[in-house]
């Protein structure tokens, strides 16, 4: 009997019968095997690499800051578990916290493998499920897949078996959050890492599906920039907004504006990742975005309460509850196009184009849920023609007018109701006292730093709406909020790793920043300007994605110039990337994974631990998500926490309840094992954490440098390394820092400006022995130059082991 | 006398305990009796009337630990024994009996704090409520519910005075 494969054939004695094998069970393990060799982790289940997590929570503690001391999941409660008391089920305040950030994480997960099924089952019906996965030059087209469930998908169908795998994974992790199911912190915690690298499966499944089939840019070293703001937005013409994330239904609508000659005539704008990825759709080869981008979450309300949309379409994730009410008062009609997101609206998905636009033009309805992308094509861009026309002839205006903008500042009373409700305090009163005087300075200011949540409305007891306010006074800097995002590449292809690789392990390359998450930036768009500008001229890689991706693009330097538009964007030392979308965060992940693939031959498939290993105790990268706000952020991150990637968020991500840092003074735990031999290699505290927070962009400057250090950098590598280290701690936090000497294996891993100063300082200080005919150490280095070792945490992988 | 022990306002709650409101004269009573008092600066602190404030309470002989960038405005002044720590960082070694504190004398038991971002620091102080029995204050122009003590919400002219109350207790 001839064996089965995947695919299709026909039984010739039948007619019309046609039989689609789509998976065998254990056909993936069996390629796999055929075609070299196989990790043991194909498809982990909950527990498949909890050894591994194990070994990262014994440096790594998990540090629980609760968000709240009570727990309410079910009828036993409410439980008070102040001081870590344990609850009716037994749970303690540990347990808890640990399972709440668990929730978070597998939250993210499922925002994005929902996204990525959408999309997927979208395109195959599109494309069909043989439609080849094209992301460029590369031999491994999905790294995070091949690594975690062994399979290498070829076509849009391959990557079916993978999605599943990430939804029943995610189904069991759920399960574990009900009462009476896991009782212990570190196994929620083991739990919540396994969530975090399913969601880099589900976004590579994501972003590689999408870029195959909407002629996205592959791998492209220099795709074209994008314009932002909503200063580039020309309110003159209909313009049509898009909110969200999933960018199916959007090429619809660009694809019938281009086939109606609309695209001079009318403003096709969006807002948060959605946005993004318009501006990759068919923009393969270098062609002009079809859409501009607005900006990020905290432009939404701003943006609708600017008046100027004449149509909203929304899609999913990050898409504010309140869009419908808020528009409503603006007579903007607003489409959902997706069931996540559905606003009570009615479903008009099988109604006559027609029959739609006359009832929103006509004010019947206040929108309509239109699941046919087809229809939504068509419906969107003609709706938003007659709105315009409409709301202009009715004289639609939002914001106050000069006479009302100053009977608003002068009615308020100072309270600081606002300012104690603002989740940043920022100073409110002050700007309303300022304007009074005519000042607008401070309101523009706070327009910067304003994530234009609104809650300070909510709070005004003489219900001033102060976001319009702040708005309206900030006019002139909006108008000028014009910028240029570097549109999303995709992948890092092959030979860019090739080359680059050994840069990274040795160190000499000091090692990529990766500025990812959203806006909730505690000072403003331009902290992301201002350290991705100090890296970038330090030579570090900086790779963005997602709304940080755009808040960097919204910020110009004294020559009009964003840093798009200041560095290239190579994956090389000095370079400035951007991925691309929320989803395209897989392909950070996937360039650690790469470089442990091309750069040092290993094997990659179903092999997540020794890769994990690899990537922590080589590879140089630290991941800053400084404005994360969403359960999708906590997801990224853990995802690059398991992989051996440390995070460090802005103050607001305190609030994620969870931290892992390590202790530099417990010194039995900052060792490893030299694979050679098996022999315990003692290293500094470097990756010092996995994730943390920073109070600052300036605290946060030395801490970046710091933890690119890896045990397997060679000598010019960490000269280079602790030389950033040294210099960003004297430029930003003003002292040399206390644990430099720490770092020091030999004197050639001194900065070579500074040898004799610091050989100095080792020997008065730390009471180093030091030969000063050869301005050698002779004795003091804990740990010890090697430029052959094996670094790994990993006992199995030691030759004597 | 600054009352700032009034204003109590939150707007979200964490839980059944919440830190008592006190004054300026009780924080000083509490600073003297204590051990090995800790005196934790953020980087809100480098305004300059507040840094005048918070250099004077270093001086008074209470080692500091300046989180984010603060330590910029500790750095030639005399009399002040400051470290550059991460505020993640302290909270967490705070809660280790082993650990040996920034200058490996042992760790402390109390904990006064000035110039945070309230978000931020409402968070560290849940990690140290729930997972320490330090003693902590908030000496902050924000009331912060996490700590075991902590002035109420004031404006910044009387915050100020609250603060030179404070120094001229101790």
């Amino acid at each position: 009997m001839s064996e089965l494969k995947t695919g299709t054939f026909s039984v010739s004695d039948l007619e019309n019968v046609q039989i689609n094998i789509g998976s065998i069970v254990g056909a993936i393990e069996k390629t796999a095997a055929e075609e070299g060799e196989v990790g043991p982790t194909i498809k982990p289940n909950i527990s498949g690499l909890r050894d591994w997590d194990y070994k990262l929570f014994e440096r790594y503690n998990p540090v629980y800051t609760p968000m709240c001391d009570q727990c309410c999941y079910c009828t036993f409660g409410t439980c008070d578990l102040t001081g870590n008391k344990e609850g009716a089920c037994g749970i303690n305040m540990e347990g808890h916290n640990a399972r709440e950030f668990m929730l978070r994480v597998i939250t993210g997960a499922s925002a994005h493998s929902g996204h990525g099924r959408h999309l997927l089952h979208h395109l195959i019906d599109k494309y069909g499920a043989d439609y080849p996965l094209k992301v460029g030059q590369t031999n491994i087209i999905a790294p995070n897949v091949q690594m975690v469930t062994g399979k290498k998908p070829e076509t849009l169908g391959d990557l079916e078996d993978s999605l599943s795998y990430v939804e029943e994974q995610l189904v069991q992790l759920l399960a574990c959050v009900h009462m009476g199911q896991e009782g212990e912190a570190i196994d929620f915690e083991s739990k919540a890492m396994h969530g975090g690298m399913l969601d880099h499966v589900g976004m590579e499944v994501s972003d590689i599906a999408q870029i195959s089939c909407l002629e996205m840019p592959k791998a492209d070293e220099e795709p074209p920039l994008s314009e932002i703001g909503m200063g580039t937005i020309d309110s003159e013409k209909p313009v049509l907004l898009v909110i969200g994330h999933n960018v199916a239904g959007v090429t619809d609508i660009i694809d019938y504006m281009e086939d109606n000659d609309l695209t001079e005539n009318m403003e096709l704008c969006g807002l948060c990742c959605t946005a993004l990825d318009m501006t990759r759709y068919r923009t393969e080869g270098g062609d002009v975005p079809k859409a501009k981008v607005v900006g990020t979450l905290a432009k939404e309300l701003k943006m609708i309460r600017s008046g100027v949309p004449d149509v909203i379409v929304v899609d999913e994730q990050c898409v504010r509850a309140d869009v419908l009410r808020e528009a409503r008062e603006l007579m903007m009609p607003v489409i959902t196009t997706n069931d996540k997101i559905m606003y009570g609206l009615p479903d008009r998905s099988e109604d006559d184009v027609e029959d739609i636009i006359d009832d929103l033009k006509s004010g019947r309805d206040d929108g309509a849920l239109i699941l046919d992308f087809e229809k939504l094509g068509e419906v969107a861009p003609r709706l938003t023609k007659e709105m315009s026309k409409i709301r202009k002839e009715k004289g639609v205006v939002s914001l106050p007018t000069e006479e009302e903008f100053n009977e608003l500042t002068s009615r308020c009373v100072h309270c600081l109701a606002c300012e104690l409700e603002c989740p940043t305090n920022l100073p409110i009163s002050d700007a309303m006292t300022a304007a009074e005087e005519g000042d607008l300075r401070p309101f523009e200011i706070l327009h910067d730093k304003c994530v234009a949540c609104g809650r300070c409305e909510q709070a005004c007891p003489k219900d001033i709406p102060v976001l319009n306010v702040i708005e309206k006074a900030s006019q002139k800097v909006i108008r000028e909020e014009r910028g240029k995002v570097r549109v999303g590449r995709g992948q890092i292809s092959d030979p860019e790793i090739r080359e680059e690789g050994v840069n990274l392990v040795m160190g000499t390359t000091p090692g990529i920043i990766a500025m990812v998450g959203c806006s909730n930036y505690p000072d403003g768009t331009k902290d992301l300007y201002r350290i991705a500008d100090e890296m970038l001229r330090r030579n570090y890689i900086v790779l963005m994605s997602g709304c940080s991706a755009m808040d960097l693009g919204m910020y110009q330097n004294d020559d009009g110039e964003t840093l798009y538009e200041k560095y290239p964007a190579k994956f090389q030392k000095g370079n400035l990337i951007n991925v691309g979308s929320c989803v395209s965060n897989s392909h950070i992940t996937a360039a650690a994974i790469k470089v442990a693939a091309i750069f040092a031959q290993r094997n990659i498939t179903g092999n997540y631990e020794e890769i994990a290993d690899y990537v922590l105790n080589r590879v140089g990268a630290v991941g800053v998500a400084w404005g994360a706000y969403s359960q999708k952020a906590s997801s990224i991150g853990t995802g690059c926490n398991r992989l051996g990637i440390p995070v460090i968020l802005g103050p607001h991500g305190s609030k994620y309840r969870r931290a892992l840092i390590g202790k530099p003074y417990e010194e039995d735990k900052w060792k490893v094992l030299d694979a050679r031999n098996g022999k315990t290699m003692d290293i500094p505290a470097a990756p010092e954490f996995l994730l943390t927070t920073a109070e600052t962009i300036d605290e946060m400057m030395p801490m970046l440098a710091k933890n690119c250090i890896r045990p397997s950098d060679n000598n010019m590598g960490r000269m280079i390394k602790l030389t950033h280290y040294i210099e960003l701690s004297e430029k930003y936090l003003g002292i040399i820092p206390d644990d430099w000497y720490r770092f020091v294996r030999s004197e050639t891993d001194l900065p070579l400006a500074r040898r004799e100063e610091l050989l100095k300082k080792l020997e008065q200080e730390h009471g180093w022995e030091i030969d000063w005919n050869k301005k050698k150490i002779i004795s003091g280095p804990t740990s010890k130059l090697d430029v052959s070792a094996q670094p790994t945490n990993v006992e199995r992988l030691c030759k004597e082991a | 006398m600054a009352d700032v022990s009034k204003n109590l306002k939150v707007y979200t709650t964490y839980g059944p305990k919440s830190a008592k409101g006190t004054k300026p004269a009780i924080v000083a009573k509490m600073i003297e009796k204590a051990k090995r008092p800790l005196f934790v600066v953020g980087s809100d602190v480098l305004e300059e009337k507040l840094l005048a404030c918070a250099q004077t309470i270093a001086k008074k002989g209470i080692p500091v630990a300046a989180t984010g960038h603060s330590i910029k405005g500790f750095i030639d002044e005399e009399g002040v024994d400051a470290k550059y720590i991460n505020i993640h960082s302290l909270g967490t070694f705070l809660c280790d009996p082993k650990w040996d504190g920034l200058d490996d004398n042992g760790c402390y038991d109390l904990i006064i704090l000035l110039g945070h971002k309230k978000y931020y620091i409402n968070q560290v102080l849940s990690g140290l409520k729930n997972f320490s029995d330090l003693k902590t204050i908030n000496i902050g122009r924000h009331y912060t519910q996490n700590a075991t003590m902590s002035f109420g919400n004031t404006t910044p002219e009387v915050h100020l005075e609250a603060l030179d109350e404070l120094i001229d207790n101790l």
